[in-house]
């Protein structure tokens, strides 16, 4: 089953944040929640789109930090779950989730102050084409992550049901040439992989955690990280 | 979705403003609807308050 026919099921969306993000996997949506944050900065009275949004896991965070913020997925059954959280956080007054094709976004141009994706370009056939339409609807910043080759998730990529890109740091520089955006900032982490945290009890996870993170400082870091931030302008 | 949202959403296929015929409203929300592109003529579903605003050809999910 590839990418888009797994994360449409609706087991898959109903299991789909307590499988990856409770125990070990807590770690992870901390660390991509601090990336989405510090890359996008204040959000009071910002207008933000979020590509791929899923379960709504960061949509309702923007919404809960001030962001007016559309969540666009292909999934009915993942953008269901998405309604739900934002209801019970309050904050539904200020996101709509709608169902749409990345590629072909149903938004004016320069729309949006910034646009982001999270583990959308892993699934991505043709990251230039929607990478090109990211930059149609922002008025200047798009953020977006990448699993990485030669890291240790290559381990343990072709395990999964989804299948998965990984990117070359030259390969993210092309895909920015060919869709003429700038890099504004970048921030590399997880020596250890996302399925490595998965498997282990918060508390087992932890000490693993601690060492990843002293390893991501040393010189070595980055080239071992497996998980890419990039955050880009127009 | 909330119908403030008109404002913001286009045509996925060509860009054109929307037309909205609501068809069950609840607590201000558009939960049941159809919108529809004047210029080209594709309709596109609002269903459990989200619009389905995927192009034709990716709409059906079975077949995806």
């Amino acid at each position: 089953m590839k990418g888009k026919e797994w994360y449409q099921a609706d087991d898959v969306a109903e299991e789909y944040d307590d499988k990856r993000f409770s125990e070990g996997g807590a770690f992870i949506d901390r660390r991509e929640k601090a990336a989405v944050r510090s890359a996008l900065g204040p959000l009071e009275d910002k207008t933000v789109l979020e590509v791929a949004c899923g379960t709504g896991r960061f949509t309702v965070m923007m919404a809960q930090a001030g962001a007016d913020i559309v969540g666009l997925d292909i999934s009915a059954a993942m953008l269901a779950q998405g309604r739900e959280k934002a209801k019970r956080a309050g904050v539904d007054d200020h996101v709509e989730f709608m169902r749409g094709d990345a590629a072909r976004l149903p938004f004016p141009d320069d729309h949006f102050d910034a646009v982001f994706a999270m583990r959308f370009f892993h699934l991505a056939d043709r990251p230039v084409t929607f990478l090109r339409e990211l930059r149609r609807v922002t008025k200047g910043q798009i953020f977006f992550d990448t699993f990485n080759l030669g890291s240790t998730r290559v381990i343990y990529n072709w395990l999964l049901p989804m299948g998965s890109r990984l990117y070359s740091r030259t390969d993210v520089e092309s895909l920015l040439a060919d869709s003429e955006l700038e890099l504004e900032s970048e921030a590399h982490d997880f020596v250890l992989p996302y399925g490595f945290y998965r498997q282990l009890p918060r508390s087992v996870a932890r000490p693993f955690r601690t060492l990843d993170t002293a390893i991501g400082k040393t010189p070595l870091g980055d080239k071992l990280a497996s998980v890419s931030y990039w955050s880009v302008q127009k | 979705m909330k119908e403030s949202l008109m404002e913001i959403i286009r045509c996925p296929i060509d860009k054109h403003e929307l037309e909205l015929a609501v068809e069950d409203r609840e607590d201000g929300e558009i939960m049941a609807g159809m919108l529809s592109c004047p210029e080209c003529g594709e309709t596109y579903p609002i269903e459990d308050g989200i619009p389905n605003l995927l192009p034709p050809d990716m709409r059906d999910d079975a077949a995806a």
